[in-house]
C-alpha cells in the first residue's frame, strides 16, 4: 500500500500522525507522481469522508508546494479554460477531471499544479461544509424542521403565559439576558468543527462567561446581551436591533430567507434556526400571517428586539453567537420547546441552543467555532470534544460528535477568590481591529490535515498549556495564568498560525513589558487572532494604573499605526466581571413590561408621523408608558433626553464632512472637467465595464518564443558583469509604486499597502516598503554604488509615508530615498447597475458554497437597489473626504515624477542615472538583477517588461499578440475571459526603463524637465492615447461600533501596461522565474507564500 | 379481568353542546354523537356507563341518550380544573375497578368488523393491564395530543410497552425524545381518546392534582406516572376517530359515518352532484 494511505488509514496515532514531509519531503517527481495517482484513486473510492478529505489535502499540498519545485523554470504550461469554467462553478470533481486529462497529454506543468492544487483544496473543504451541513440537520430536534413544507403544517404553538394581556391589555414581554465568552485558551482552535470531529481528544477549550462594561461609559459591567419578545398585535414578525438602528416589519416567509437586504440577517437566522419560521419553509409564498396564525393566533405577530449593549464588533468575545444563542433560547422558551420560561436553563435546554446557533450560523452563511455559545454556559467551563459512539447521527462518519460536552467548574474547583482575583489582574481591551478570522481557520484546518512536525507539536503543546491553565486556575495562581497565555501566544499559536498576531499587538506587548516589568504577568489573546479583543495581566496592586494607562497608550500606538493596520475604530478598555448565570430570562409584566429606551429612541420618529387613531391600541399603550416614564422619578433625564434627541433634527455632520472633501479635491489638483467628462461618459454608456474590453474581433493569440528573451535559465555573463557595472557606475534608480491602499488587501479598508507590516523578517513584522528598501541595500551591498529609491505616492498614502520614513530617518538612505507625491486623483462615483449586473452576470464568478451564495445574491439585489436609490453615475461623497477619491491607476506614476520633479531631482543629485527599475508594491521578488540589467541595456530598448508564466491566480491579462503584434494586454481589455487562458506568460509590471528614451516618448529631453508648462503639456498628450477603464473597486463604509459596510464603486484608470500598445515605444520582454514575478494581493496568499519557499527566498536577498 | 365499566368525560365548557349533536348512522338511523358513543362503549361489553358533564347539562344529556339511558349516571365537575379532574370525579363511581374511558367529543370508526372499544377492551383483558388507545399521528398535529414512546411488544402487532408520555409535546422534544421504532420519519404515537385504566390510575390522578391548585392537569400527566408503577401498554386500534369539537369536525365525522354504511351510493351520488355543479359554477363564472 502506498504510505501515504498508509498514513491515512491507520488506527495507530503514531502513524496517523505522521507529516507529509516526513514521507514526500525528498521525493523525487516520479515518486510525487505516483503518490498522486495513489491517493487520487483512493479518494474517489474511499467512503470515509475524513479519511477522503485527508488525501484532498494531501493531494493538494503535492501539487501546490512539491511538484513545482521539481519541475524545471520552463514547465509552467497553459491552464485549460473548461477546467477553470468548472472550478467557479464548484463542480470541483470536474474540474480535476480536466486538469489531470492535461497533465497526461503535456506532463506535469506549474500551471496545471496551481490548478489542480486549488481544485483539490476547494473539493476538500467544499466536503468538510457538506458534512457540517449534514450534521446541523440531521441532529436530533432539527430535523422536524426541515421537513416541515407549509404554514398549515406548522407544530409550534407560542405559550399561553405570552398570550396573556393585563388588564390594561398590556402584552408581557420575555426578556433573555445572555453573557459573552471568553476563552482561556481553544488549544490552537481546537474549536473548528472539523477538527473537534477528527481528533474529539485534542479539542478542548476553557472559557469562561463574562460580563462587560465600557470602561468610562458604562458604569458597571452587566450581561452585554438583552433579547426581548412580545406578541403584538399585527400579523407580522417585528425585527429591531437596537445597536445597529435597524428595524423591519418580515410580511413574506420568503423575506425572512433574505439575510443581506437589511442589517437584521441574525435574528432572521434565529427566527430561522428556533424554528419559528423552520427552514423547510424557504420557498414558500405564503404569507407570514399563515405562519403566524398557526403560532400565536389570528391577526397577532411577534416582535423581536436585540441589544448588545454597543459592544463593537471584533471583540474576540463571540458576541454575535452569542446573541444569536440569545435569540434562539427565548424563542425556544416562547414556543414551549425550551421547558423553562423563565430563568436559568437546564444542560440539555443549552445543548440544544447551542446546536440551533450551530445551525443559525449555518444558515446566516457565518461561521463559529462550537464553544462560541459559551455565554448561553454560567461561569467557568472546560469543553471538550467526545467520541462519536452508536446511536449518534456522526457514528461511523467521523471520530468525534458535532456537539461537544460542557463541564461547568463549580466554586470547589475555581473559588470565588480565584475568580474575583482574576478580574483584579485582567485588563481587557477591544485593540480596534475587527478582521475576519474565517481566512486563518482555513489555514488551521489546512495545517492539521498535513501535520507538518512543527506544528503538529505546537499543537500537543497548546493541549498541554490548556491542563496547565486549568490546574493553574484550580490552585490559585493568576500568574501562572498569565505565564500560560503568554506562552501559548508566542509559541503554538503562532507556531501553527503567524498571522495570529501582528505589528500592533508585539508592540503593545513590548510596552507593557518595558514599562511593567515583572508586574506585567502575560498577555491573553482572544479568539481566532490578536488585534481585537485582548487581555493583558497584571500585578493586582498596579492594575488600576495599567488600565488606564493601556487604554490611552493602544488609542496612541493606533494612532501611529493606522494608515498601515486596518483598524474599525480606537480602542477601547472594557470593565468585566464573571457572569455565573448563562443565559437568563424573566417574564416582565404590567408596568415592567418594557422595551429598552433606545428601542423607542428608534422608532419614535416614525410613530410621531403617525395619526394618533391609526396607531394600534398596543402601539397607543406603549407611548402612554414612556410618557409615564419620562415623568416618572430616576432616569428621567436621560430617558426624555434620548426620545428628544431621536425626534429633534440635529446639525447635519454631512455638510462637515463634504466641505473637507472639496478641500481635500481642490488640494489635490483634482480635475473636475476630466471627471465630468468620464462621468457623462459612464452615464451614457460610452465607458463601462463592458466598454473596457477591445473589440471582439480582435486577433488575441500567443507569444512566439521569438517575441520574449527567456532567462529562466540564467543570464550569459557579459549580461551580468554589464550590469555589475552599470550599478557601481550609479546608473540605475529604483521606483517602487506605492500609491495604492489595498482594496483587496484590506477589502477596501483604506490603509497603506506599503506600510503594512505583513511578515517577520528577521524577528520583526517588516512592511511592503521596508522589504524593497532592504533589497536595495542587500544590491549595493553585493555590487557597490549607489541606488537611490522613490516611492511614488498618492494623497492617500503621502504623508503616511513621508511620516513613516521620517520616523525612521530615512532607513540610513539619506538623500538617495524619495518620495514623489502623486498629482492626480480621481472622485469615485456610484456605480452603473449596468455595470454592477455585468461584472456578476457577465464576467466568470467564483460561486460560493450553498447558504454563502444565497446570501450574497441576496446582499447584490440589496446594492443594486442601493446604486439605483443614490443615482447611478453620480459622485460618491457618502463616506471619510479619503474614502470618496482614488487614486487615477499606475499609468501616471511615471509621469508623476516628471511633473513632481523627482525625476529632474534625481537626475541632479546622480548626473549619470540612465536607467530606472519600476515595480509593484508587491511584487516582492523585484530586485536591481545585474543580468537583467544588462539584458536591457543591451538591447538598447526604450522598455524591458518582465513576464512570468502563468498560476491559476495570476488573472488580469498577460503579453499576447495583438493582430500581430506583441504587447500586454489587461484583463479588463481582454475580448473574452477564455482569451487569456491561452496566453503562457502574465505580466509582472516590473519594467526597466531607459530614462531617456521615455523622455523622447513624451517628446522631452532631460533639460525640458525644468519646463512644468512643456512636463504638463507633454503628459496630457500622452495621456490623451492611453485607454481609459472603469473599474468597480470594494470600499469599506465604518459606522458604529466597528460596524463596515462595503461598497461597490466605480472609478476610472489609466494602466502603465498599454505603453506597449504605443508602436513607437521599442520594448523588451524578460520571461523570468515565478518567485521573482509573483505578487502578494490578497492576504490569503500569505500562508503558502511563507510555506513554498518564497519568504525564505525574499529574506535571502534582503539585508535588513 | 373484566371492563364493567365506562367513564366519558364531556364537561368541557367548550364542548358541552357537542354531544347533543345529531347524525345519521351507518343504518341509516337518526342518533346523537351521545348515542353513537355509549353504543360503542356497550358494544365492548360495558355494563354501567358514567358521564362526567358541566352542572346543569344532565336534562339534555338525559335526552341525548335515548334508550341507553338506563346505563347511565351522571356526574358534575363543579370547577373546571382540567380533564384529569374530570375523570377524578368518577371515582367513586369506578371505585377500584378497571373501566373504559372515552372523551365526549370524539366518534370512532373502526376499519375491522370490531368496534374500537372492543378492540381496546380485548387487548387490556388479554394482559390484564391498562392499555391506551393510540394512533399514528403526524408532527404538525402535535399541538393536539398526548404522545406516547415505547418499545414494540415482541409477537403482538401493533401493542407498545409504554415508557414515557408527555401531552402536547413540541417536534424538537418529540425527536429527541419520543421517537418509536418502525413509524415513518415524523410521526409519533398520539392518543386515540380512548383508554382501559385501571384502578390504580386514580391514584395518580390525585397525585397530579395534588399539586398548584391553580394547574389543570390533564390525563397524559397522570399517565406519566404509570410507567414506573405498572405494566402499561399501548395499541395501536384499527380504526380512526373524529373530532367532532373542530370545525367542520362533525360534516367529516358524518360523512365518514355515511361512506361506510348503508347509504354509502346515495352520498357519493350527492357529493359527485354537489362537485359537478361546482365546477359548473366556475365556469359560468
Amino acid at each position: 500500500m502506498n504510505r501515504l494511505i498508509e498514513i491515512i488509514t491507520s488506527q495507530n496515532d503514531s502513524l496517523r500522525d505522521q507529516s507529509l514531509e516526513s514521507i514526500c519531503g525528498n521525493a523525487s517527481l516520479s515518486e510525487l507522481l505516483e503518490h498522486v495517482d495513489a491517493l487520487d484513486s483512493f479518494r474517489r473510492h474511499e467512503t470515509n469522508l475524513y479519511r477522503r478529505v485527508r488525501a484532498l489535502f494531501f493531494l493538494a499540498a503535492i501539487y501546490r508546494y512539491l511538484i513545482p519545485h521539481q519541475l524545471s523554470p520552463t514547465q509552467t504550461g497553459l491552464i485549460p479554460y473548461a477546467g477553470y469554467e468548472h472550478l467557479l462553478a464548484r463542480r470541483f470533481s470536474e474540474a480535476i477531471d480536466t486538469f489531470l486529462e492535461s497533465q497526461v497529454t503535456s506532463g506535469p506543468q506549474d500551471g496545471l499544479s496551481s490548478s489542480l492544487a486549488s481544485a483539490y483544496h476547494q473539493l476538500g473543504f467544499q466536503t468538510l461544509a457538506d458534512q457540517v451541513r449534514h450534521s446541523v440537520r440531521s441532529v436530533r430536534g432539527n430535523q422536524w424542521m426541515f421537513r416541515l413544507g407549509h404554514p398549515d403544517d406548522h407544530p409550534l404553538r407560542i405559550r399561553p403565559e405570552l398570550l396573556n394581556a393585563d388588564t390594561f391589555g398590556t402584552m408581557p414581554i420575555l426578556q433573555e439576558t445572555t453573557a459573552v465568552r471568553m476563552d482561556f485558551s481553544h488549544s490552537a482552535w481546537s474549536d473548528i468543527f472539523f477538527l473537534g470531529m477528527d481528533f474529539p481528544e485534542g479539542a478542548r477549550v476553557l472559557n469562561v462567561s463574562i460580563d462587560l462594561g465600557v470602561r468610562g461609559r458604562d458604569a458597571a459591567p452587566k450581561p452585554p446581551i438583552e433579547a426581548y419578545l412580545r406578541v403584538i398585535d399585527r400579523p407580522v414578525i417585528r425585527l429591531v436591533s437596537v445597536d445597529l438602528g435597524a428595524t423591519t416589519e418580515i410580511t413574506t416567509i420568503a423575506d425572512m430567507f433574505d439575510f443581506a437586504r437589511d442589517y437584521l440577517g441574525l435574528l432572521k437566522a434565529a427566527v430561522i434556526a428556533s424554528g419559528v419560521v423552520a427552514p423547510g419553509l424557504e420557498g414558500c409564498q405564503q404569507p407570514i400571517r399563515d405562519v403566524l396564525e398557526r403560532l400565536v393566533g389570528p391577526n397577532r405577530g411577534l416582535e423581536l428586539v436585540s441589544k448588545i449593549n454597543d459592544i463593537p464588533k471584533g471583540s474576540r468575545l463571540a458576541v454575535s453567537t452569542n446573541l444569536l444563542g440569545s435569540l434562539i433560547s427565548i424563542l425556544m422558551r416562547a414556543t414551549g420547546q425550551v421547558a423553562s420560561l423563565q430563568g436559568p436553563l437546564t444542560e440539555s435546554d443549552r445543548r440544544l441552543v447551542a446546536a440551533r446557533a450551530i445551525l443559525g450560523e449555518w444558515i446566516g452563511g457565518s461561521g463559529g467555532g462550537w464553544q462560541d455559545s459559551g455565554g448561553v454556559w454560567p461561569g467557568v467551563k472546560l469543553i471538550c470534544g467526545t467520541i462519536a459512539s452508536e446511536g449518534d447521527p456522526e457514528f461511523g462518519v467521523s471520530r468525534g460528535r458535532l456537539m461537544p460536552v460542557h463541564e461547568v467548574l463549580e466554586q470547589d474547583q475555581v473559588s470565588s477568590e480565584v475568580r474575583q482575583r482574576l478580574q483584579d489582574s485582567l485588563v481587557l481591551i477591544h485593540g480596534g481591529m475587527a478582521q475576519n478570522v474565517g481566512p486563518i481557520l482555513e489555514m488551521v484546518t489546512e495545517h492539521y490535515l498535513l501535520r507538518s512536525d512543527k506544528e503538529w507539536k505546537g499543537r500537543k503543546q497548546a493541549m498541554q498549556i490548556l491542563d496547565d491553565v486549568v490546574e493553574a486556575l484550580k490552585a490559585g495562581d493568576i500568574q501562572r495564568v498569565g505565564e500560560l497565555t503568554t506562552q501559548n501566544f508566542e509559541g503554538p499559536l503562532q507556531t501553527i498560525i503567524p498571522w495570529a498576531t501582528n505589528r500592533f499587538t508585539d508592540r503593545l506587548i513590548e510596552m507593557c513589558r518595558a514599562r511593567y516589568a515583572d508586574k506585567f504577568w502575560g498577555f491573553w489573546m482572544l479568539g481566532g487572532m490578536a488585534g481585537g479583543g485582548m487581555g493583558f495581566i497584571f500585578d493586582p496592586k498596579i492594575k488600576p494604573e495599567a488600565q488606564d494607562w493601556l487604554g490611552q497608550a493602544a488609542v496612541d500606538l493606533k494612532r501611529e499605526m493606522q494608515t498601515s493596520l486596518p483598524f474599525a475604530m480606537d480602542p477601547v478598555v472594557y470593565d468585566f466581571s464573571i457572569n455565573d448565570n448563562g443565559s437568563f430570562a424573566t417574564l416582565l409584566r404590567g408596568d415592567q413590561a418594557m422595551l429598552p429606551d433606545r428601542y423607542f429612541a428608534l422608532v419614535l420618529p416614525e410613530l410621531l408621523r403617525t395619526p394618533t387613531r391609526d396607531l394600534s391600541l398596543q402601539t397607543r399603550g406603549d407611548l402612554e408608558r414612556v410618557a409615564r416614564r419620562c415623568h416618572a422619578d430616576g432616569e428621567v433625564a436621560t430617558t426624555a433626553a434620548l426620545l428628544l434627541d431621536s425626534v429633534l433634527p440635529r446639525q447635519a455632520s454631512t455638510s462637515k464632512a463634504e466641505s473637507s472633501l472639496s478641500q481635500l479635491l481642490a488640494d489635490t489638483g483634482f480635475d473636475r472637467e476630466q471627471h465630468d467628462q468620464i462621468r457623462s461618459d459612464m452615464r451614457l454608456g460610452r465607458i463601462g465595464l463592458s466598454q473596457n474590453r477591445l473589440s471582439a474581433n480582435t486577433s488575441i493569440e500567443d507569444v512566439q518564443p521569438s517575441d520574449v528573451t527567456d532567462v529562466r535559465g540564467g543570464i550569459d555573463t557579459k549580461y551580468v558583469d554589464l550590469g555589475k557595472s552599470s550599478i557601481k557606475n550609479d546608473e540605475i534608480a529604483i521606483v517602487t509604486l506605492a500609491a495604492g491602499v489595498g482594496s483587496r488587501w484590506t477589502q477596501g479598508a483604506g490603509v497603506c499597502k506599503a506600510l503594512h507590516p505583513f511578515n517577520r523578517f528577521a524577528g520583526r513584522h517588516r512592511s511592503f516598503l521596508e522589504v524593497h528598501l532592504a533589497k536595495n541595500r542587500y544590491t549595493t551591498s553585493q555590487y557597490g554604488g549607489s541606488i537611490p529609491h522613490v516611492f511614488t505616492t498618492s494623497y492617500l498614502t503621502d504623508a503616511a509615508i513621508r511620516d513613516f520614513i521620517n520616523q525612521n530617518d530615512g532607513f540610513g538612505f539619506g538623500n538617495k530615498l524619495h518620495v514623489s507625491t502623486g498629482r492626480s486623483v480621481g472622485l469615485r462615483m456610484i456605480p452603473m447597475v449596468r455595470d454592477l449586473r455585468f461584472l456578476w452576470e457577465e464576467t466568470s464568478q467564483q460561486m460560493l458554497d450553498e447558504q454563502q451564495q444565497k446570501v450574497r445574491e441576496s446582499l447584490r439585489a440589496a446594492l443594486i437597489n442601493w446604486a439605483q436609490v443614490a443615482g447611478e453615475g453620480s459622485d460618491y461623497t457618502d463616506n471619510l473626504p479619503n474614502q470618496c477619491v482614488h487614486p487615477v491607476g499606475h499609468w501616471y506614476e511615471i509621469p508623476n515624477l516628471l511633473r513632481s520633479g523627482t525625476l529632474a531631482k534625481l537626475l541632479e543629485q546622480q548626473s549619470g542615472l540612465k536607467y530606472l527599475l519600476l515595480h509593484n508594491i508587491d511584487t516582492l521578488g523585484a530586485n536591481v538583477d545585474p543580468g537583467l540589467l544588462g539584458l536591457h541595456i543591451d538591447s538598447q530598448q526604450t522598455l524591458s517588461f518582465e513576464v512570468i508564466g502563468r498560476r491559476l491566480d495570476d488573472r488580469g491579462g498577460g503579453l499576447a499578440r495583438v493582430n500581430g503584434r506583441p504587447r500586454l494586454v489587461e484583463g479588463l481589455a481582454m475580448p473574452s475571459e477564455q482569451a487569456e487562458f491561452a496566453l503562457t506568460y502574465y505580466n509582472s509590471m516590473t519594467t526597466w526603463i531607459t530614462i531617456d528614451s521615455l523622455l523622447g516618448v513624451f517628446g522631452l529631453n532631460r533639460n525640458d524637465l525644468q519646463d512644468k508648462v512643456k512636463v504638463d503639456a507633454a503628459v496630457r498628450r500622452v495621456a490623451m492615447r492611453m485607454p481609459t477603464y472603469i473599474t468597480l473597486k470594494d470600499v469599506k463604509k465604518r459606522w458604529g461600533h466597528a460596524q463596515e459596510d462595503i461598497f461597490p464603486v466605480a472609478q476610472f484608470e489609466k494602466l502603465w501596461g498599454d505603453m506597449t500598445a504605443l508602436p513607437e515605444v521599442h520594448t523588451n520582454y524578460f520571461v523570468t522565474n515565478l518567485v521573482r514575478g509573483q505578487q502578494l494581493k490578497a492576504q490569503a496568499q500569505l500562508d503558502p507564500w511563507k510555506r513554498d519557499g518564497s519568504a525564505d527566498y525574499i529574506d535571502s536577498i534582503c539585508r535588513w | 379481568m373484566q371492563v364493567r365499566k365506562a367513564v366519558i368525560t364531556a364537561a368541557a365548557p367548550s364542548q358541552q353542546t357537542i354531544p347533543l349533536q345529531r347524525l345519521v348512522d351507518r343504518e341509516g338511523q337518526e342518533k346523537t354523537a351521545l348515542q353513537l358513543i355509549v353504543e360503542e362503549t356497550l358494544a365492548a361489553g360495558v355494563e354501567e356507563i358514567c358521564i362526567v358533564i358541566c352542572p346543569g347539562d344532565q336534562r339534555s344529556y338525559e335526552q341525548a341518550a335515548g334508550d341507553h339511558l338506563g346505563s347511565v349516571r351522571f356526574v358534575e365537575q363543579n370547577h373546571p380544573r382540567g380533564y384529569a379532574d374530570a375523570i377524578h370525579r368518577a371515582r367513586k363511581f369506578t371505585g377500584d375497578e378497571p373501566f373504559l374511558h372515552l372523551v365526549g367529543d370524539h366518534l370512532y370508526l373502526s376499519r375491522t368488523n370490531t368496534p374500537c372499544a372492543k378492540q381496546l377492551v380485548k387487548v387490556a383483558t388479554e394482559f390484564q393491564c391498562s392499555v391506551s388507545a393510540v394512533q399514528s399521528t403526524r408532527e404538525n398535529k402535535l399541538p393536539y395530543f398526548g404522545i406516547i414512546s415505547g418499545a414494540h411488544v415482541p409477537r403482538h402487532d401493533d401493542l407498545y410497552e409504554v415508557e414515557r408520555v408527555v401531552e402536547k409535546p413540541t417536534p424538537t422534544f418529540a425527536e429527541q425524545e419520543l421517537v418509536t421504532p418502525g413509524l415513518r420519519a415524523g410521526h409519533y404515537l398520539g392518543f386515540f381518546g380512548m383508554h382501559v385504566l385501571t384502578g390504580d390510575v386514580m391514584n395518580a390522578i390525585e397525585q397530579v392534582l395534588s399539586g398548584d391548585a391553580d394547574s389543570r392537569p390533564t390525563l397524559s400527566d397522570a399517565a406519566a406516572l404509570l410507567p414506573s408503577r405498572q405494566r402499561y401498554l399501548a395499541y395501536r386500534v384499527h380504526g380512526t376517530r373524529y373530532n367532532i369539537g373542530v370545525q367542520y369536525g362533525l360534516l367529516i365525522a358524518q360523512l365518514a359515518i355515511g361512506l361506510s354504511g348503508r347509504d354509502r351510493d346515495q352520498i357519493l351520488t350527492e357529493l359527485v352532484d354537489l362537485l359537478a355543479n361546482r365546477a359548473e359554477a366556475t365556469q359560468a363564472s
